[in-house]
């Protein structure tokens, strides 16, 4: 990926920050006493934050007799891929995967076209009564009516039980519209003056200039709209009490994480879709709670890493005010 | 008064009637469609008119046995339908009615229109009322007369007259008059589609708050015959279990959020010493992976935990490997250091993200200090404890305030994956109360009072710490 040029810029002061570190310093024994605690401490958090992820997955991967005995502890044994492949044949995991994923690029789609364009427009001086309409967009940021009116009010809608529950509530997202007004302030005025002069309407200006300049702004609040919503599972606990084929993954995960009699009608309908083809590797309970949290964890594992500048500049954000 | 200014006032007047039956449209208990005690008493004039299903969920018997006709529900849908439309049509002429004198004439047109169409609306109702009173089974299906149709009838009526006063009062259009509407308004009505969104999903929940003055069980609807002033809020400090609960509750509310108030020292200390390492290869590996648990749900924590410590996880294989037992525990069943665990996995996922802004701060320090620092002689913890902490005190301050505003809302997740029947007693805190009361328990009012007090608790912390902060950093951090 490449580097941008505050990246770069970055990275140099690092480097003199190294260097200007080493050249006043020298090290005694307590200093290396530090340095190896210190090591060592980060080593094991690290390792802690990423063996169990490593754990479960070698689980799934492996021959699932040999789990089921809990023989697997750091090396897998007998890899197959079985265990993915019968999660995908079992219906309801499908769907909960098709659901999850429809909500969060709809949602996340919905929500940045919404975040940019009222961004835009509570930028805008001119509005009339701005401040009051901005007023009350930030204030829901700092208070909310409580879960149950919130519950009553969705069901009030008709949004239980509706796939349209993950998606509209969404699109109007106070806190990242600040973020995009706050961005699109610090983007010089003389662009838009110049446009306005030659006849550019709003939405061209919009689409033509505001848009395409607020592209990191907007890739950093997708990526965390995105990660929101392909975790979110208190509305789909709340508002589908009556609709299983509408339930997310990570409520998937939970009912299987805790419920034994689905984990056996799971394993029946799983059993029958690979009868033959790999009878030792027959899904136990142990093995399909380890594939559906795999399954749920390995798109954010996948795309952190590359992503991770998008997030650190997020959070970096979050010190801008309405 | 000249007719000009009668119109502009009239106008006033159309407004609000839109900005009502905007509201209406979503308010079940001032549902008119509602003619049958079959059809669901959370539905809206909106869910009647857009949802068929939702409609006639309860009729699948009435319509096989031909109790009612299906032509009815159709007439109440299509009505309901018409409203909608009616009354969309009517807001488009509204929003017309901000331009230049001739849009202004031209959006009576729809104004009307839409009027004349949602009073359609209303008759075709009021017919499926009538029809559904000679239905064979009255007790079944339980024919109601149509609440509010009179008062929708009146609203649509209003409607027409009033657009068609106004269209005389206005001034008559001059050729070659153009249709605009000024830039403040446009920008206005550019804006108000989201404002509308943000207003049916934050404030209109306030009005459920009306609930916690009612004895509502849940489809029941509100009527002053169940309304019973302040009880519930007596209840809640009167009654014996609900007290206990509640002094539990806030127990560990406030104990969780106190230890984590009481160690997010943590966060600054990994950041400094992460800035310690020298290796930036290796800086960068610990912090990216250290950050990776913060963007997993609770979920997903819960199902490393389950890994882990489950009866067949990791620990409990590695300890019957090892002969230390015989037979896996499940460590996740036992209740002992509820709020110590709780604590730890709130670390584990959070400690690597929320150093991330402290890592920042610290590569904004100016390396003149330091330098400075070093030459007169100080070693490396000095320089750590005199230059590095003092700086990065302001960030701490900033976010201490912020998290002790927050001290309620610990949010829910977290506590309901990780409960189990053995712990619920030092795990449910006020979120997961509140969710357990109302959603789970049906205690609808009860759950709504004590979010209210949630609510309003939260709103004054929120303000207090803005005042403290304003006070003690000369910023305030809304």
């Amino acid at each position: 990926m490449a580097m941008t040029k505050q990246e770069k810029l970055d990275r140099k002061a690092e480097q003199k920050y190294e260097q200007t570190h080493q050249r006043w310093y020298r090290m005694t024994a307590g200093d290396w006493v530090f340095e190896i605690i210190n090591h060592a401490f980060f080593i094991i958090f690290t390792l802690l934050c990423i063996f169990p992820f490593y754990y479960i997955f070698i689980n799934t991967i492996s021959d699932n007799d040999l789990v089921r005995k809990g023989a697997i502890n750091f090396i897998p044994k007998g890899i197959h891929i079985q265990n993915y492949v019968s999660m995908f044949n079992v219906n309801d995991v499908g769907t909960a995967l098709m659901v999850t994923v429809g909500r969060t690029i709809f949602g996340t789609v919905l929500m940045v076209l919404a975040s940019a364009f009222v961004g835009y427009l509570v930028t805008k001086q001119d509005m009339w009564c701005k401040k009051i309409w901005y007023r009350c967009l930030v204030i829901t940021m700092y208070f909310n009516a409580g879960l149950i009116p919130w519950y009553l009010n969705m069901s009030m809608l008709g949004l239980t039980n509706s796939f349209w529950a993950y998606i509209i509530p969404g699109i109007v997202a106070p806190y990242n519209i600040i973020l995009v007004k706050t961005y699109i302030e610090s983007i010089p005025g003389e662009l838009e003056e110049s446009a306005k002069i030659d006849g550019a309407s709003y939405m061209t200006i919009f689409v033509k200039i505001i848009w395409p300049l607020s592209k990191p702004i907007l890739a950093t609040i997708a990526i965390f709209g995105a990660v929101g919503n392909w975790n979110s599972f208190t509305d789909s606990l709340i508002l589908m009490p009556d609709a299983p084929q509408l339930h997310t993954l990570q409520h998937k995960l939970y009912t299987y994480l805790n419920a034994a009699s689905n984990l056996k009608n799971m394993m029946n309908s799983g059993a029958g879709t690979i009868s033959g083809a790999a009878a030792t590797n027959v899904l136990n309970a142990k093995t399909i709670k380890y594939t559906i949290s795999m399954v749920t964890v390995l798109p954010i594992l996948m795309v952190y890493p590359f992503m991770q500048r998008y997030f650190e500049k997020g959070i970096m954000l979050g010190a801008v005010k309405g | 008064m000249s007719k000009e200014k009668i119109a502009d006032k009239l106008y006033i007047v159309l407004r609000v009637l839109y900005l009502v039956a905007f509201v209406l449209l979503f308010i079940p208990a001032l549902n008119p469609a509602r003619i049958s005690d079959l059809i669901p008493k959370t539905a809206s004039v909106f869910t009647c008119g857009t949802s068929y299903g939702t409609l006639t969920q309860n009729f699948a018997r009435a319509f096989n046995k031909g109790w009612v006709g299906t032509l009815t529900l159709q007439m109440v849908f299509g009505g309901c339908l018409c409203i909608i439309i009616g009354f969309a049509a009517a807001g488009a002429g509204g929003c017309m009615s901000l331009g230049s004198n001739k849009l202004k004439k031209i959006g009576v047109i729809p104004s009307v229109l839409g009027g004349i169409l949602a009073f359609a609306g209303c008759m075709m109702i009021n017919w499926a009322a009538t029809d559904i009173k000679g239905t064979p089974k009255p007790d079944r299906i339980v024919p109601m007369d149509p609440q509010n149709l009179t008062f929708y009838i009146v609203l649509c009526v209003a409607m027409v007259v009033l657009s068609v006063v106004i269209f005389f009062c206005l001034p008559k259009t001059e050729k070659g008059e153009k249709c605009y509407i000024e830039t403040k308004f446009q920008l206005f009505l550019l804006l108000l589609p989201f404002l509308a969104l943000c207003i049916v999903f934050a404030y209109l929940p306030l009005l459920g708050w009306r609930y916690a003055f009612f004895d509502y069980k849940s489809g029941d609807t509100l009527s002053m015959d169940n309304f019973v002033g302040l009880k519930w809020f007596t209840f809640l400090f009167e009654n014996e279990a609900t007290r206990a609960d509640l002094v539990r509750v806030m127990r560990n509310t406030l104990a969780m959020s106190g230890l984590g108030l009481a160690t997010s020292w943590c966060s600054m200390a990994f950041a400094i010493l992460l800035c310690e390492i020298k290796n930036l290869k290796f800086r960068r590996f610990v912090q990216t992976f250290t950050t990776i648990p913060n963007f997993i749900s609770w979920v997903l924590v819960y199902a490393v935990a389950f890994a882990i410590f489950s009866t067949d996880g990791f620990v409990s294989s590695m300890l019957i490997n090892s002969g230390a037992i015989e037979t896996g525990t499940n460590y996740l069943m036992d209740n002992s250091h509820m709020w110590i665990k709780m604590l730890a996995w709130g670390m584990w996922k959070g400690l690597g993200w929320n150093a991330i802004i402290y890592i920042a701060a610290i590569s904004g320090i100016d390396q003149q200090l330091y330098e400075a620092a070093s030459i007169d002689g100080a070693g490396r913890f000095q320089k750590m404890w005199n230059i590095t902490v003092p700086s990065l005190i302001p960030t701490f301050m900033t976010l201490l305030i912020m998290a002790i505003a927050g001290i309620l809302s610990n949010g829910m997740d977290q506590y309901l994956v990780f409960e189990t029947p053995y712990n619920t007693d030092t795990i449910t805190v006020l979120d997961l109360y509140v969710y357990k009361l109302g959603i789970n328990g049906g205690r609808v009012p009860l759950a709504t009072v004590v979010g209210m007090f949630k609510s309003v608790i939260s709103v004054v912390l929120l303000f207090g710490a803005n005042k403290v902060s304003k006070a003690v950093r000369g910023e305030s951090i809304m």
